[in-house]
């Protein structure tokens, strides 16, 4: 049984807020941080904000998909001021478990999730392990995401893990055929949701995801395998620099206005 | 308004494609080589309406007007007074460039010349008749009569009156057309390659188990199939067949590379479903 625990979140936008949500609709006392880089889509309501993590939390999720140094800098404040029975959840799409577990002093509390927008709207959340994990680690985090009313099942240690990797090549194949000029993406959603059953369209997909997140896995597996299959289409990669140029901008204005 | 349409070919595509095009109220004219494929085809239609005055979704009535709509002939000269073509024959480049070579003898100038090909480029269908500007893809999804898609392909030399004229039909049969471009795999079989391909990756670098990876996409992504029961249900043999055509139209490129463990599932005959085992066991 997981003791009833707080819970701190690191991280970027979205994945903090919909972990939050997600925790505190089941009765979790949620603690909050988001990177100073991230959009800034507020949290949500009854969600602590917390500056840093402190002894008092037992179960410590990281969120950060899109900028690796600032995820090694949360992963080794998380490893540094947490109590020692406390275990990490830290998404491992764009960093494998086992990398992670290398930055820090007590890599056995530390699980891999993959933690990707939209992927809770599921009922299930894929965990990894680094050789480090230990037992008890891997059965409190399994506890906890049965609490969280999902099921869980664990896969190797792997860049993008399962889901969020299919779905990313999906996306990145809808875009070089829009690039390609092949059909407009509304067309190739339709296509897919009535030609093959899909839930949802690639390009809304992508969308709603985000494509800053989209791009960063596909990086992620482009550098890990060295393979052209993993490159991102150029479409792609354009949609994710407008929507990080929209950010910048929006967070230029907000200080603007102080 | 089209008022007559030919289909050529009576398989499951081809009578399938009658069916609803008779069913949207036009006068078909089937055409087969085979007397005997005209027959099982009619016969198919035939119990698939029964079905469907049982379920209640139409009458006896309009199941015999249905049927009387189709017009079964043996002989290719008969597809001379449809003003709208759909060659549905088998999925073989000289064959269907033969057949369209043949309508352009019989059918009048200004008729539309549509392939139902998943694969061929339709550019290369209409190369040798003498108006390949009225030469279109219309890529139904099987089976006809319940997949709404229909994927409008546009060769590099079809007029926008063709793709125009091929749209409006599509939604006269109750579809939903989508344009897109003379391209390998069109739309769907293109875009949907990586739910196979990255699943047999992940498969064979051994990040997951078919069943897991399975639950996976259905639980946390929503899909209502798995990759790999789906690649039991499709075939192995189609799938990786489709696959092959798409990478090597592409010339080799990456994305769409084979995997080997399809390939052998092919060469050990387990080709899903219809063998009885694929990556799953099945009772026959």
């Amino acid at each position: 049984m997981v003791p009833r625990a707080r819970v701190v979140l690191l991280g970027e936008s979205p994945l903090v807020q919909e972990y939050a949500a997600l925790c505190l609709g089941k009765g979790w006392d949620v603690h909050a941080h988001l990177n100073s880089d991230s959009a800034d889509l507020g949290l949500p309501k009854g969600t602590k904000k917390v500056a840093k993590p402190t002894k008092a939390f037992t179960i410590a999720f990281e969120l950060t998909n899109t900028n690796p140094e600032q995820k090694r800098k949360n992963i080794i404040d998380l490893d540094r001021l947490l109590g020692p029975k406390a275990i990490i959840l830290s998404s491992s799409l764009t960093v494998t478990v086992a990398e992670q577990a290398s930055w820090v002093s007590r890599s056995e509390r530390l699980v891999g999730i993959d933690a990707f927008p939209t992927m809770l709207d599921g009922g299930l959340i894929e965990l990894a392990t680094s050789p480090a994990t230990d037992e008890a680690t891997l059965a409190t985090a399994k506890d906890f995401v049965k609490s969280l009313g999902k099921e869980s099942a664990v896969v190797q240690d792997s860049i993008g893990m399962v889901m969020p990797r299919v779905l990313c090549m999906l996306i990145n194949e809808a875009c070089f055929a829009m690039m390609e000029g092949v059909a407009a993406g509304k067309d190739i959603d339709t296509a897919m949701k009535l030609g093959t059953n899909y839930p949802s369209g690639p390009t809304e997909w992508g969308k709603r995801i985000g494509f800053t997140q989209v791009e960063a896995v596909l990086s992620a597996l482009h550098h890990s395998f060295g393979e052209d299959r993993y490159r991102v289409a150029p479409l792609l990669r354009q949609m994710a620099l407008r929507r990080k140029s929209n950010h910048k901008e929006h967070r230029v204005r907000k200080e603007k206005l102080k | 308004m089209i008022r007559t349409i030919g289909v050529i070919g009576s398989g499951t595509m081809g009578g399938g494609i009658a069916h609803v095009a008779s069913a949207a109220g036009l006068d078909v004219v089937l055409h087969d080589v085979s007397s005997e494929a005209l027959k099982v085809a009619m016969e198919r239609i035939k119990s698939d309406l029964r079905r469907d005055v049982e379920k209640g979704r139409i009458t006896t009535t309009q199941a015999t007007e249905i049927m009387a709509r189709i017009h079964p002939r043996k002989a290719f000269n008969d597809l001379g007074e449809a003003e709208f073509i759909v060659e549905a024959a088998v999925e073989n480049l000289n064959v269907k460039r033969e057949i369209f070579k043949k309508l352009d003898a019989i059918v009048a100038p200004e008729a539309v010349l549509a392939t139902n090909t998943s694969s061929l480029s339709i550019t290369a269908i209409a190369s040798l008749t003498k108006t390949p500007e009225s030469v279109v893809g219309m890529h139904f999804f099987n089976p006809p009569p319940v997949m709404k898609l229909v994927e409008i392909v546009r060769g590099a030399q079809t007029s926008g009156a063709t793709i125009k004229t091929a749209t409006a039909l599509a939604l006269a049969l109750g579809k939903v057309p989508v344009i897109c471009k003379d391209t390998p795999g069109f739309i769907v079989n293109r875009v949907a390659r990586p739910f196979y391909g990255e699943a047999l990756r992940l498969l064979g670098e051994g990040v997951a188990s078919v069943e897991v990876i399975d639950k996976i996409v259905k639980t946390e992504g929503g899909f209502k199939m798995g990759p790999f029961e789906l690649m039991d249900l499709i075939g192995i043999d189609i799938n990786y067949a489709v696959t092959r055509s798409v990478y090597e139209q592409f010339f080799h490129e990456p994305r769409f590379r084979p995997h080997p463990i399809q390939q052998r599932m092919v060469e050990a005959g387990t080709l899903g479903r219809k063998t009885g085992k694929g990556f799953y066991t099945y009772n026959k």
